[in-house]
């Protein structure tokens, strides 16, 4: 799942100075993972708002790059504490120092991409910052750096874009502090591994307030069911409109539905009753074998500990006897118990071939 | 109730979405070696805050050794080692000057369908709740995320547990005198998915809302095929999936695996038993031998010798612990249920696809 621009005109970008033959001018791409964006977010909702006046807030972009350099992977952020004002910036270079030496060492294969900022302005800061991050000492060259704006105004939708830029300056003194700053596609990139976790934060977003419990698995599937047989809803209210003659028919929606349709597969009603029995029957001898291994084993822990009555009532030398024979006993209790498991064990066993038994002939019928 | 309010210093952990995909995306590229990360956060009236989390350094083990299982070990017991705890107040203090709130409130950990207890999960666990009592592990599991709704759950040790670790006696009298048994080892704490205001709008947009209401109908085939409708994020459907065998087929695997370790513990028990009658039976012997020997000095009008020197020529065996018998108890319990919801939810979707496949 990506959440893209529409459309984009790549353009060759300007390079940084290319002595070392390094660059090449295909496109670059950025691909930003949700956890980056959620961090920035976060950060943005930190904002010191005491004794700084600035409204936004400066961090650095963290992640990986393809090997020709053509497609960056934005995966996480750290902030960076600056402050801003009206004829000067600060950015606190030793924190971003040794902060990317705190994340690059949990995450070695990462490396410094550029920054990101919460406005969309790009004003002669900008790019002092951006030189900053893409000078050789202390950034990304011979990588473009890469610049990402996020606006967090509040009341208006949140926008993010991508630049890189190219070092262009009316004359050489003035050249720190300026640069052509160049739009580049990006895109939001949601691994499947991440597509449970945004679920859960979604549902906690269509909430009220803000929170969502995590669900177990049936409630998850019950929510499913019901959306699908929404949207189920939804077609047939349209079909039935259709036919009814209130709305216009669409050649292609019904094309499109007929194919789907078509999808339903055709298998006759013994093999159905086959592939189901055989299945169900997995599941449940799992399901079964599990609780009886937890039962054999709750219940051997049990008459381990278990207290023989009178055991107390002894003394002295005595009493130790009795306490190797109450745990003769008890050990006694184990083994019995040992035993039985050991039958659940060779049950287990049997058991995993009998699982194996009823698949292999539903194997060879697929 | 003020025992009740001393047994949970919070009923929920409340994880903002940030810190729950930071955990995700750090174990699922972790994936299948373990991963762990610390959590920052704090406490306010019963709920604790879990607002961001930084991953541990893991070391380079292609470089060293290039085995799977030891890079897992290592990442398993990198709450407790030095150089991370080092590496945690490091990072927290400077997490501290973004105003990120800078308490630990504990660290998260990777599973792979629910085998987390061990005994490396109690001692981090241990490590962190003995310092501070408001700390809890988060336990994300990979392989049951990927197969629909997320798991993520918060565990704690238990009062009684941390009291009978602390003095590390598992011994089968210690258990009897505490009744402690392994329903008491963890504590399961509510996990609530919190968004800020900024995300929450953030995350309505992802998938962008049509520009407008009326959307255009597509002219051709292709049109659709070309420009899918984007499913929301939430529910998720991938829940509606019909695999089934991955899942039995690794949880057999695994409770064969507590079974051996069940039945491992249980050999060592039975050592111990035979090695404590033997010795019991030296010492009988001995006393025996005393006695008449006493006996014998008695009738001869000397001295008796002393009866209870035998404490000091025989040692009796040390009883083995019963953690481990306890945590791995635990851990078939953690299975078992596991298979159960699991049997719910696919029970339910098989008779749904036969329902639907077959004629009436």
């Amino acid at each position: 799942m990506a959440v893209e621009q529409e459309r984009f005109v790549h353009l060759a970008r300007p390079l940084a100075p290319t002595a070392m033959g390094y660059g090449s001018s295909a496109p670059l791409t950025v691909n930003i993972q949700p956890q980056a964006v959620f961090s920035i977010i976060d950060h943005a909702t930190r904002r010191d708002t005491r004794d700084t006046q600035s409204t936004r807030v400066i961090g650095a972009l963290v992640g990986t790059r393809s090997e020709d350099g053509s497609e960056v992977e934005v995966r996480s952020t750290f902030a960076i504490p600056h402050t801003e004002n009206e004829d000067q910036v600060e950015v606190d270079v030793e924190y971003q120092k040794n902060m990317l030496a705190l994340t690059l060492k949990a995450s070695p294969r990462e490396a410094l991409l550029g920054w990101y900022t919460t406005s969309h302005e790009l004003n002669s800061f900008s790019a002092l910052i951006q030189n900053f991050f893409a000078s050789p000492e202390t950034g990304t060259f011979p990588h473009p750096a890469v610049h990402l704006t996020i606006s967090t105004e509040p009341g208006a939708p949140i926008e993010t874009k991508t630049y890189i830029s190219a070092p262009v300056a009316i004359s050489p003194d003035r050249a720190a502090e300026s640069c052509l700053f160049i739009e580049v596609p990006h895109k939001l990139q949601f691994t499947d591994a991440e597509r449970a976790a945004l679920g859960t934060a979604s549902a906690a977003a269509a909430s009220e307030s803000r929170a969502a419990p995590v669900v177990s698995d049936i409630e998850a599937l019950a929510q499913a069911l019901e959306s699908v047989s929404d949207m189920l809803e939804r077609v047939s209210n349209y079909v039935g409109e259709v036919l009814d003659e209130e709305r216009d028919g669409n050649h292609a929606l019904g094309q499109f539905l007929m194919n789907s349709l078509s999808l339903a597969p055709k298998v006759s009603p013994n093999q159905i009753e086959a592939d189901f029995n055989n299945h169900i029957q997995d599941v449940l001898m799992v399901s079964y074998l599990a609780n009886t291994i937890r039962t054999q084993i709750e219940l051997a822990q049990r008459l381990a500990t278990a207290p023989l009555a009178g055991a107390h009532a002894e003394g002295g030398a005595e009493k130790k006897d009795e306490e190797g024979g109450k745990q003769d006993g008890g050990r006694g209790g184990g083994k019995r118990g040992g035993q039985g498991r050991g039958g659940g064990r060779s049950g287990g066993g049997r058991s995993g071939g009998q699982q194996r038994e009823p698949r292999e002939p539903r194997e060879n019928a697929d | 109730m003020v025992d009740a309010q001393k047994d949970a210093p919070f009923k929920s952990a409340q994880v903002e979405s940030l810190v729950v995909m930071k955990i995700v995306k750090h174990c699922s590229s972790a994936f299948p070696t373990t991963a762990t990360g610390s959590l920052v956060g704090m406490d306010t009236d019963g709920v604790l805050e879990i607002t961001n989390a930084f991953p541990f350094p893991t070391l380079d083990v292609s470089a060293a050794d290039g085995h799977q299982a030891d890079a897992s070990s290592l990442a398993a017991a990198a709450p407790r080692a030095k150089a991370n705890i080092a590496y945690q107040n490091e990072m927290i203090r400077h997490l501290k000057e973004v105003n990120v709130d800078a308490n630990n409130v504990g660290w998260y950990t990777s599973a792979t369908m629910g085998n987390f207890i061990n005994l490396s999960f109690i001692e981090n666990q241990y490590h962190y709740q003995r310092e501070n009592d408001k700390t809890v592990a988060l336990v994300h599991d990979v392989s049951r995320s990927s197969q629909g709704a997320l798991s993520l759950r918060a565990f704690r040790l238990s009062p009684e547990f941390m009291a009978a670790y602390k003095e590390a006696k598992f011994t089968t009298e210690s258990l009897q005198k505490s009744k402690l048994s392994f329903h008491d080892i963890l504590i399961e704490v509510p996990v609530i998915v919190h968004n800020s205001h900024l995300l929450t709008s953030f995350l309505h947009q992802i998938p962008a809302p049509p520009e407008s209401s009326e959307i255009p109908l597509p002219a051709s085939l292709d049109d659709i095929r070309r420009e899918p409708a984007p499913l929301p994020a939430y529910p998720f459907f991938d829940t509606l999936d019909v695999s089934i065998d991955p899942f039995l087929e690794k949880t057999c695997d695994l409770l064969l695996e507590s079974i051996e370790a069940h039945y491992s513990d249980l050999n060592n028990h039975q050592y111990y038993q035979r090695q404590l009658a033997r010795e019991q039976f030296k010492i009988s012997q001995w006393q025996a031998k005393r006695k008449a020997e006493n006996a014998a000095r008695l009738a001869a009008k000397q001295e008796p010798l002393p009866e209870d020197e035998w404490q000091r020529l025989f040692k009796l065996p040390q009883e083995p612990s019963r953690l481990e018998g306890m945590l791995n108890a635990r851990q078939v319990e953690q299975y078992s249920k596991q298979v159960d919801s699991f049997t719910a939810t696919v029970t339910s979707k098989l008779f749904a696809v036969r329902g639907n496949l077959l004629p009436e």
